[in-house]
């Protein structure tokens, strides 16, 4: 008893050095999740690396045929290619967008900032398939859009939007900007007021006020979203396959297609595991730039 | 006199210079807001339509599409499959995923970095990646196409889901409530039970809620367990969607969102979704 409570003493004064002493979970607590992570999501992960290089056409003599024809066969490295240039695009988009809006959420908006919140979490609460067929109806033939446009007579003749590659881009920042919008402004938080009001005190435009001190300090979230909105948008294939008319075509699509039509498995596990090698080495690029710059999240 | 005059003038006029780049951000903020509820809106309000086709002005007003997904049995039975299959895969992410976060949220070693790492790599993994993966390796365990495989797949994505929050909540708290209870003598089960269960329960309910609602819409998860029996609910919708187009799927996903609303809201009542949202 007389041990505790000097120990109870000693701990008020440090309080870090007591973290160590008690702890209520033991090791063995884990052994659950580990033992079903492995066996139900690495294990599946490594199998279809191995089916990738042993299944179908790929053999032991030749066993990177499936990777090969992913990057030289022309349509298959055009699909990777559209695949990145659909994610780049998608994420630029989105941070222009949705800076702004962490912005006034964070500077401007006070109470009203929880509104903000609700706003960006609701659309959670619907299918990506309705958030998909709600563009449809907006953009379609006799949709709302094109019947307003007639009717103020800035139209002629309906506009053929569903069918272009405009419409994907569209309902794409529409899903992702909020995760975008959310990843900023939790960084930008921290951003202390002060600094901003201290360059503006010594001189300096608002512009350059921004440029100088609040982009910078924000950098991590843009980092973190930029990745969160890249890596979603790699996996996507719902929006490409019901909007656009098929004019964009990326390899998530492509493995739905593969798996839905010619049941090449070989060939999907391996289109499969270049798309996990892409989100890999984004999360990689983001720990290290992040970590590297060292602030506090 | 003048001089202050000039002064509150000039104030005046900056006041005012502020308030045009001010005015200007709220402006795109509120039309950002439109364009996140519009294409939502659009689907509740066509689900009313009495077209049977995509049509504005909608010639008139009707609950047909309603009746028509009742009596469309694909879609109430994934309905209910799909319900089914979010609350256990997020209960038994609860109760994979907790206990693990509970060791290492409080472990300095290298192990338990590791370890979370792992609990969190699911999220990081493209879903249809996992979903193609998995169904090779349940075929081969003689699982195949069924519920529980779907439930399998499911649980994965729950497991970081509900690790996340929970591991937020619980390096939030102080260890002295619990060598506080030790101390007092209580066991390791009685602290757990009575202190640390009670301290982290807005972190299991939160990564839960966000547990549910992601598996009631992962369809490039679900997409590879479907069959004619087993099936959830995005992938009957994305398979009706691809033979007919009419108004029905508005009314499905309408219904849809209502249940999620309504679980907001009992949750809300229960809890404080507010609470939920602040962890």
């Amino acid at each position: 008893m007389t041990s505790t409570r000097t120990d109870a003493g000693a701990t008020t004064v440090h309080p870090r050095a007591r973290r160590a002493r008690f702890r209520l979970a033991r090791p063995s607590w884990t052994w659950p999740a580990l033992a079903y992570l492995s066996v139900f999501f690495l294990l599946p992960l490594i199998t279809n690396l191995v089916r990738s290089v042993s299944t179908g056409e790929a053999s032991w003599s030749n066993p990177f045929v499936y990777y090969v024809k992913l990057i030289t066969d022309r349509y298959y490295l055009g699909v990777l290619l559209e695949t990145l240039f659909v994610s780049i695009v998608t994420t630029i988009l989105c941070l222009l967008v949705s800076y702004p809006i962490s912005y006034f959420m964070v500077r401007k908006a006070g109470r009203w900032n929880v509104v903000i919140v609700f706003f960006l979490v609701a659309p959670l609460l619907t299918s990506i398939i309705m958030r998909t067929f709600g563009w449809t109806v907006l953009a379609a033939r006799r949709g709302l859009f094109n019947t307003w446009l007639m009717e103020t007579h800035l139209l002629a003749r309906p506009l053929d939007a569903l069918n272009g590659p405009v419409i994907v881009y569209v309902a794409l920042v529409h899903v992702l900007a909020p995760f975008m919008i959310l990843s900023i402004s939790a960084v930008l938080q921290t951003v202390d007021v002060r600094l901003e009001e201290s360059a503006r005190l010594l001189g300096a435009g608002r512009v350059s006020t921004f440029l100088r001190v609040t982009l910078p300090l924000s950098l991590d979230g843009i980092t973190n979203g930029c990745t969160l909105v890249f890596v979603l948008t790699n996996g996507s294939f719902l929006t490409m396959l019901l909007l656009g008319g098929g004019t964009i075509k990326t390899l998530a699509l492509l493995i739905y297609q593969q798996f839905n039509l010619t049941q090449d498995i070989g060939f999907a596990a391996a289109m499969g595991n270049i798309l996990l090698i892409m989100a890999l080495v984004c999360l990689l690029l983001q720990a290290r730039l992040v970590r590297r710059r060292n602030v506090k999240q | 006199m003048s001089n202050t005059t000039q002064h509150g003038r000039r104030r005046i006029r900056k006041a005012r210079r502020i308030d045009w780049g001010g005015a200007a951000l709220l402006l795109y903020v509120i039309a950002f807001l439109v364009f996140l509820v519009m294409p939502i809106i659009a689907v509740v309000a066509v689900s009313f339509s009495s077209a049977s086709f995509i049509v504005f002005p909608m010639p008139g007003l009707s609950l047909r599409w309603y009746g028509r997904i009742i009596a469309y049995r694909p879609f109430i039975d994934s309905l209910i499959v799909s319900i089914e299959i979010a609350v256990c895969s997020a209960t038994l992410g609860a109760f994979l995923g907790v206990p693990a976060v509970l060791w290492v949220a409080r472990s300095p070693s290298r192990i338990a970095s590791v370890v979370a790492n792992l609990l969190l790599a699911p999220i990081a993994v493209p879903a249809i990646v996992l979903g193609f993966a998995l169904l090779y390796l349940l075929s081969d365990l003689m699982l195949g196409i069924s519920f529980l495989s779907l439930l399998i797949a499911h649980t994965v994505i729950a497991i970081p889901y509900v690790a996340r929050t929970t591991f937020a909540v619980y390096r939030a708290q102080s260890p002295d409530l619990e060598e506080a209870a030790a101390v007092l003598g209580a066991s390791r089960w009685q602290t757990l039970r009575h202190v640390t269960v009670p301290l982290i329960r807005p972190g299991i309910f939160a990564g839960g809620l966000f547990a549910v609602l992601i598996s009631l819409d992962n369809l490039p998860l679900s997409f590879f367990f479907g069959n004619s029996d087993v099936n959830t609910l995005p992938v009957v919708m994305l398979s009706y969607m691809q033979n007919q187009f009419d108004p029905s799927i508005a009314a499905i996903s309408t219904v849809q969102m209502l249940i999620a609303l309504v679980t907001l809201a009992v949750v809300q009542a229960l809890y404080g979704v507010d609470r939920l949202i602040t962890t």
